[in-house]
């Protein structure tokens, strides 16, 4: 067996004539075929910009949809969602879920408006203790994960309904004005950027959404510890077998969700200037929804983070031309739930070989 | 036997993206014969066979089952036509019991329309009794070894009764005892008249039960011999192109001194799980630059004792004393283990050694990941450069090092789980049946590398259940049986006899 060059292989030339004219299936071709699928959701985004563009409202001659307040209206209300999702893709790559996510934000939004308005702390400590807080809740239901071999699914269903009924109690059950001054139940002034923007155009949480989407890509394509997410996800045991840190790995992707999930809430309080216990309900699904439309396997082991940003921002255009058109929220939902099944059964095509 | 052959396939064509696995090739599978199919680890033979028995469904060429022109549009169509198979990578329902994994999609039915429990268990019971497999038929089967799923893979498909029968390796996990109860089931069933296609790497096994040969070389039918006339270095010769240099042990350097030391490690788990059998009374050593050998029938215990050693065993309660180096070795899992130096290639691949749908690249570098990485980031064209060189020194055939490591053929697969733990760059390596699967030539490259590994002060222990694997590259074997050492016989003295004795547990009193 003379070892063969890795590409010999691949380009084997015909020594005994095939039959019909060989049909030079170069792997360039597979390639191109492969980066589709690879970037589907991205293919899909300029996709639903383009027609966004098209079906969008036009007054005083002007394109509603491309006005520079909308599309900052969209990635202003995109952010959010977003920088949760980014979180949920590190969990769904370990072939895990994360279902508290939602009620972690309520329960940061909670914990900022208190901490600010009742307790008079100042913004950086409050924020510091507030993400804590998040990576804390999230590292606890990675270790009942990791420790007990619960299913995540059932540990943070439970973690939600925790998370929930901690920020109900910490806020009593009421949504918590957010003032702005120096007086006594009075936030900082400060705390306000997170409603502002820069120069005007490019909304703060959605400088944090791209710094964090930016960051985590980065960390996915070329840390150790990102091999490391991908190979639980692929084979566990294998993993383990391999010398993976397994149980780390697990508790710090779950601390990863909880993080970004509690940053999520401190920016909903800035913008919306009150925590509400009941804040981010249902996100949690809005974030799969965008994992998932970006091309991650709910299975694990395989996805990209630049998917997960370009489905979230997917799903905000969607919103938001609907919106524009008048069509109805009940419409709305109905079409989300289409483009769902519609980027799973893409997936789906996906040829396995490169 | 000049009657109308049962299967006759011609112009067999397929490839997967750049790679040509078959390529124009005849095939005929006889009433009563067996029909053996050689080759390297890539040939091509699994694919044919997939072609065969409708699990792939888009190819050229033609397939004639009894003259009638047939196209499968699944394997249940050519289960249908009387074509039942083993598959190579083992296929059953984990979360099912044997039974239900026997009679999946076909079960007995009682008269009100219900299974029937009862039926399917006696059944299945008897078709594992012929085997000589004495398994509780309600045993879940993610809860067996590799080689007792291969025997309930074959009593499936014993149990559809059909003409043709394919096994693509079956005995690929099987010890002695059982190949030689398969060899007599398919003796029968040659003589009832069933077509037998037999695939094996084994050429000691094609030699007893073959009637034809034919050899697939690069995805081509490079000639057909009869297995009485030709001598095994011809159909070597076929199948990889070149002859074959016998394998022996001289010039092996002296060993070195005692690198791992176990002396009466047993491990009483905290919770039993039927069909483990832990370590009750192990003791061996090996000295660096040694390899030793672990011998035993299925159920002795040799992997729960390497992943005992790995740290990858069940938890229990640990008594005896485990040395590397004269110090203290507890390894409390794999991470331990390899940060100890110890390195463990598992027997199941699919299951504990591999990620099959990430590449090659990925399942390769995963466990050396720390010696690829500055601050945690990994240096790419260092990872790029390092698999190059891993796959090319163990000549592993694959598209390119960026496709999913699934798409490979299983002997290359298997290259892989040895590339990832070489590069660990082991002190102790740990070897759960490490040829499964891999064809001659491999093998021969894989004992040269392990002497090679064992020369630079690697110490090797291995377990295996091709006897002649232990014969030829161990400096000693060492026996098991019911998890306690029973024989630890030097080279010299490890005969087959020998060694099937102590197996057996015959001579257990006066062994330590
Ligand atoms: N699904 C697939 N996608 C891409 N390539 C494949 C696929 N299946 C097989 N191949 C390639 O086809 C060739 C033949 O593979 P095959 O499994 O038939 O070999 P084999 O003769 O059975 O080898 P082994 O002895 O190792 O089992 C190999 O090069 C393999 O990589
Ligand atoms: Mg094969």
């Amino acid at each position: 067996m003379n070892p063969p060059s890795p590409t010999a292989v691949a380009e084997a030339p015909p020594e005994t004539p095939p039959r019909r004219r060989p049909i030079r299936l170069p792997r360039d071709r597979h390639a191109i075929v492969d980066s589709f699928f690879r970037f589907q959701s991205l293919f899909g985004l300029v996709a639903v910009f383009v027609i966004a563009i098209a079906v969008s409202p036009v007054r005083n001659g002007e394109n509603v949809f491309l006005s520079s307040g909308n599309l900052a209206n969209i990635v202003r209300a995109v952010s959010e969602i977003g920088i949760i999702a980014v979180g949920m893709t590190f969990v769904i790559l370990i072939g895990g879920i994360d279902l508290s996510v939602g009620a972690v934000l309520g329960l940061a939004a909670v914990g900022s408006a208190t901490l600010m308005v009742d307790s008079g702390m100042g913004v950086l400590p409050t924020v510091l203790i507030v993400l804590f807080i998040g990576a804390a809740f999230g590292a606890t239901q990675g270790a009942i994960v990791a420790r007990l071999g619960i299913q995540s699914f059932i540990v943070t269903l439970a973690g939600l309904q925790a998370a929930r009924g901690i920020a109900r109690m910490w806020s009593g059950g009421l949504g918590i004005p957010i003032a702005y001054g120096d007086g006594p139940q009075e936030a900082p002034e400060s705390f306000s950027v997170l409603s502002g923007s820069i120069n005007g155009i490019l909304p703060v949480p959605a400088l944090l959404f791209l710094a964090i989407g930016v960051g985590a890509l980065l960390v996915l394509r070329s840390t150790a510890f990102a091999r490391h997410v991908y190979a639980i996800g692929g084979n566990e045991k294998a993993a383990r077998l391999s010398g993976v840190p397994v149980r780390r790995v697990r508790v710090t992707v779950f601390a990863i969700a909880g993080l970004l999930a509690a940053l999520a809430g401190i920016i909903h309080a800035g913008q919306l200037n009150q925590g509400s216990p009941n804040d981010g309900a249902g996100y949690e699904l809005d974030a799969i929804a965008a994992v998932v439309i970006g091309g991650t396997s709910l299975a694990g082991g395989s996805g990209s983070m630049g998917g997960t940003i370009a489905g979230a921002l997917l799903l905000g255009i969607l919103n938001n031309i609907l919106a524009l058109n008048n069509i109805d929220a009940n419409v709305q939902l109905v079409v989300k739930g289409l483009v769902i099944v519609a980027a799973a059964a893409l997936q789906k095509l996906r040829p396995r070989i490169a | 036997m000049t009657e109308r052959p049962l299967v006759r396939m011609t112009g067999i064509g397929k490839r997967f993206g750049g790679v040509h696995a078959c390529r124009d090739i005849d095939l005929t599978v006889r009433a009563g014969e067996v029909h053996a199919l050689l080759g390297e680890n890539g040939a091509g033979k699994s694919t044919l066979i997939n072609i065969l028995s409708g699990v792939i469904t888009e190819y050229d060429g033609a397939i004639e089952v009894e003259g009638r022109p047939v196209s499968f549009a699944g394997p249940a169509g050519a289960q249908r036509a009387g074509i039942a198979t083993i598959h190579q990578e083992l296929d059953l329902v984990a979360g099912l019991s044997i039974a239900e994994n026997m009679f999946l999609g076909r079960e007995p039915r009682t008269r009100v329309g219900t299974v029937d429990i009862r039926r399917m268990r006696r059944q299945a019971t008897d078709h594992l009794r012929t085997l000589g497999a004495d398994l509780d038929p309600r045993r879940l089967v993610g809860s067996l070894r590799v080689g007792e799923q291969q025997l309930v893979e074959i009593g499936r498909a014993l149990s559809l009764n059909a003409r043709v029968l394919i096994m693509d390796e079956p005995t690929a996990a099987l010890a002695d005892a059982e190949v030689e109860r398969l060899f007599a089931t398919i003796a029968e069933l040659r003589r009832a008249g069933v077509g037998i296609v037999y695939i094996s790497h084994r050429m000691a096994e094609i030699e007893v039960v073959a009637d034809r040969v034919t050899v697939l070389r690069n995805g081509s039918v490079a000639g057909s011999v009869d297995p009485k006339a030709a001598s095994r270095d011809d159909i070597i010769q076929l199948m990889v192109g070149r002859s074959v240099d016998a394998l022996f042990g001289e010039g092996r350097n002296e060993p070195g001194d005692v690198l791992l030391d176990v002396r009466e490690l047993a491990v009483t788990p905290r919770r039993p799980t039927p069909g483990r059998t832990e370590p009750a009374g192990v003791d061996l050593s090996v000295r660096a630059g040694e390899i030793v050998g672990l011998a035993g029938l299925m159920g002795a215990g040799r992997t729960e004792l390497l992943e005992t050693l790995f740290g990858a065993g069940g938890s229990g309660r640990r008594a005896g004393r485990v040395t590397i180096d004269g110090h203290p070795y507890r390894p409390h899992g794999p991470r331990t283990a390899l940060a100890r130096g110890v390195a463990f290639v598992p027997e199941d691949r699919r299951g504990a050694g591999l990620m099959l749908e990430h590449s090659v690249t990925d399942n390769v570098v995963l466990s050396a990941l720390s010696s690829l990485t500055t601050l945690g980031l990994v240096r790419r064209q260092a990872v790029k450069r390092t698999v190059a060189g891993q796959l090319r020194a163990l000549a592993v055939k694959a598209a390119s090092p960026t496709v999913a490591t699934a798409t490979l053929s299983g002997g290359n697969q298997q290259k892989v789980v040895f590339a990832k733990q070489l590069l660990t760059r082991p002190r102790l390596l740990l070897l759960d049946e490490p040829t499964r699967g891999v064809d001659i030539g491999a093998k021969a490259e894989i004992y040269r590398l392990l002497h090679q590994l064992a020369d630079t002060g690697m110490a090797i222990l291995l377990a295996s259940s091709e006897l002649p694997e232990l014969l030829s590259l161990c400096d000693r074997v060492v026996v098991l049986h019911r998890g306690r050492t029973v024989a630890a016989l030097p080279r010299a003295s490890a005969t087959p006899q020998a060694i099937l004795a102590a197996a057996n547990g015959d001579d257990a009193k006066e062994a330590r």
